[in-house]
Formats: C-alpha cells, structure tokens, sequence
C-alpha cells in the first residue's frame, strides 16, 4: 500500500476503515505504522485516489 | 511535560467540539477544546446544508455572517434524467459558510469560558484505573499532560480517541460515503433550491448535489461508494460540462449506515462523526451532531456536578441521545438500505410513481395499481408505506 502525498488531501477517510489501526493523520500527511495487511479498503474510500498497491509504481 | 488539569477536554473543535464544549462551559464546567488544525474551520469537509433545528439546538439565530442562502425546497433528478420537485418541510434549510459558522460556534464556546488550544494534535490518552482520565497531546513539538474528569472525543472520521479507549469506531467502504466536492463559481442555479441527481454512471452508491450560495457560487459535490471509480474522477465528469470554474476542492468520508454500536466508555463519550451520528439517507450530520454534542455536553456537566463519569453514568448520554434522534436515525437508515437495493431502472419507475402522487396522502388503490404493473415493488413498498 502506498499513499502519494501529492495527490493526498488528508481528509482521514483511508483511517476510518484501516481493520488493522495502522493509519494516522499528523498535520497534512497520512503515517503508516507497521502491520498494514494490504488489505487496500483504504484505496476504495480515498476520494481522489491517492493510494495504489504500491505495485504499479513508475 | 507540561501539565494541565481541566473537567472537560474536547477533542475536536467543529460542530460536534464546540459544541459539546459550548454547553458544558454554560453549565460552569472548566473546559479545553483541542483542535488538531492551526485554523478552526478549515479544510471545510462538508456541502455545508443544514436545518433551522441547527440553530434551534444551539440557541443562536441563523445570522447572514455564516448563512449564504435559505432552501425553500429542492430538485431531484433520477437515472433517466426525470425530474421530481419538493417544496419546502424535510427539504427546508439553510446553506452555511462553514470556515465562518464553526468560527463562530468555538468563538460563543470561548466567550462561554471554553479554553481552546489549536495546532494541538492528541497523541494519546491518559488511564487511571481502567478510566479515562485526560489525553496527552502535542502543540508545537512539546507534550502536554492534560489531565480530565472526562474526555468528549469529537474526532470525525479517523477518530483514535474512541478508538485507543477501546470503541469500535471504524467504517467499512460500504459504510463511508467517499465524497469530493468543488465550490464553484458561475453555476446557473436558483440559490434557494437544492439539486440531487442520482444513478449508477454519475454516482455509484451514493449521489451528485448542487447547493447553491448565492450569486451563481455553488457546492458541487459527489458522493460514492464503489470501487468503479473515485469521488474525484466522478466530479469531474459531472463538472466537466457546467462551464463553471472551481475556487475550492473539499473531500472526506460520510458514515451513511448509522451510529456506532457504544458512544460512551468510563470516562469518555463520542459526538459527531466519530460516533457515525449522521442522517443515513442524506448524509447531513450538522443537525444531528449538534443536538446529540449538546446533550453531551450537558450529561458532562451533571457527571462532574455528581462526580461520577463512570461508564454508568455516561451511560445517561446515550439513552438521552436515542430517545431524541435515534428514531430518526433508524427510519433514515431504512431509506438507505432500501435505496442501495434499487437499480437506476428501478429507481426511474419508483421516482415517476412517487411524482404523481401526493406524498401526504398516498391511497392504497394507487400503491395496490403500483404493485400490480411493477410486483417486484411489492415487498420495498411494504416496508416504506
């Protein structure tokens, strides 16, 4: 899982539905502690699609 | 560290915060409000509708400093593009200017007594003998130890207040509305209407709004649920042919399936977003979080009063709160259940029966002639009618 910054606007929805309580929001970026299960219901939520796999990167 | 010792500390300084705080204040508590951001208001995370019974619940009068317009009714289209019309009652209100009503709203709190520290991110809470008893909190890279007989969590979406107490507090993307909004200038509208318009191209599992703040100003905003695409990519196919220009881009998630299961804990009480208190069928939450914050502001003060804010007690919140809005909530959550189960074509047939009848008084002939053209209506019609 990874979160672009630049397309982020920080509005915690990928935090709401983490199962494993692994996101936080601190100031204007989102934080990802250890235990992510890639899981992605975060990529669902986030309203610009700012999260991918981390698969497709450039 | 430094340390602070209040009754009250509010995470969280919108509607629900200031709020929650506001009424404990009035009441004689010593309260702190803590707002994550550097400015209270923004980013604005809301399409900024609300209900005169906002106002009603916060005493305070619908001033032309943060009302832009007053809704008279609203316009709503369906899948095939069939347009049905409501006047005035449920579709009643006002648009905000939110950066400026929830400025407002934590200036009465101050002015009340409420201390407020911004830019002031809570890191955890504190426990004392399996209570909740203050939170330990950052402001500008120094650790403050505030030390409370209660803590009002009042944290939106990405709570972790409720959360680190132990509340089951999290949404699944069937329960979170993912929404983008433009506020956008030059959009031909009538400013004292609504706009909504449904279907599964434009905004799967969810809906577009268009609501008017004067002077051809309008949110313009998606809400969806579905892994088809995202809120953002559906505003821009819904905006792309308005001719209109955005001077601001607002997201976030609404809990559209009802409150959380507990709002309180020893020690804790959950308002707002983070207690999913929000109106399933349309999103709104302004109206709701404030009557359900006030009520908790006031439970705060009677715990204090009688020092008790065991989870006992504070259980009184949320009893009060689903007496008051929990019906409402319920019914509202019904519609949406109901809603999510409709197809764009079934949608279109309902939406024409609705048109023709009169909401008040829908006869049962009508519905028994409904039933019989369209029997697959039958069971969704008993269960609204």
């Amino acid at each position: 899982m990874k979160i672009s910054e630049e397309q982020c606007g920080y509005c915690g929805a990928c935090i709401a539905v983490c199962p494993q309580n692994v996101l936080e929001l601190s100031g204007m970026k989102i934080i990802t502690h250890s235990g992510c299960e890639n899981c992605m219901l975060c990529r669902v939520v986030c309203p610009v699609g700012a999260i991918n796999n981390g698969k497709n990167e450039v | 560290m430094e340390k602070m010792k209040y009754d009250v500390v509010v995470v969280g300084g919108r509607v629900g915060g200031s709020t929650a705080s506001l009424f404990a204040s009035k009441n004689g508590l010593d309260v702190l409000m803590v707002e994550k951001n550097q400015e209270i208001g923004t980013p604005v995370q809301c399409a900024e509708a609300t209900s005169s019974s906002t106002f009603k619940t916060l005493e305070m009068k619908p001033s032309p400093k943060y009302v832009c317009t007053e809704i008279k009714g609203a316009d709503v289209y369906s899948p095939d593009g069939n347009h049905g019309h409501l006047e005035g009652g449920y579709a009643e209100g006002f648009i905000l200017e939110r950066k400026v009503f929830d400025k407002q709203l934590a200036i009465e709190s101050a002015k009340a007594g409420t201390d407020i520290m911004v830019k002031t991110t809570v890191k955890n809470p504190i426990h004392k003998n399996g209570k909740i008893s203050g939170v330990v909190a950052e402001h500008m890279g120094h650790a403050i130890e505030i030390e409370a007989d209660l803590v009002i969590a009042a944290d939106g979406i990405e709570s972790q207040v409720a959360k680190m107490a132990g509340l089951n507090t999290h949404q699944t993307p069937k329960s979170l509305c993912s929404c983008a909004q433009y506020e956008m200038v030059g959009v031909e509208c009538d400013p004292n209407y609504l706009q909504f318009y449904f279907g599964e191209k434009i905004a799967p599992g969810g809906y577009v709004w268009i609501f008017p703040k004067g002077d051809n100003i309008a949110n313009v905003g998606v809400g969806v649920r579905s892994d088809t695409g995202t809120a953002y990519s559906f505003l821009k196919k819904f905006t792309a042919n308005l001719n209109a220009t955005p001077v601001e881009l607002n997201m976030g998630g609404v809990p559209v399936y009802g409150p959380v299961d507990k709002t309180y804990a020893d020690g804790l009480m959950v308002v707002g977003d983070a207690a999913g208190q929000v109106e399933p069928f349309t999103g709104g939450g302004i109206h709701v979080t404030a009557h359900c914050a006030r009520i908790a502001g006031e439970v705060a003060a009677e715990a204090i009063e009688k020092g008790n804010t065991s989870r006992n007690f504070l259980k009184k919140y949320e009893k009060l709160w689903k007496k008051e809005v929990g019906q409402d909530l319920k019914q509202s959550l019904k519609y949406r259940k109901i809603m999510d189960r409709l197809s764009d074509e079934e949608m279109n047939i309902l939406a024409k029966f609705l048109k023709e009848q009169d909401l008040e008084s829908i006869s049962k002939m009508s519905v028994l002639g409904f039933v019989r053209d369209y029997p697959q209506f039958l069971k969704l019609l008993k269960e609204i009618l």
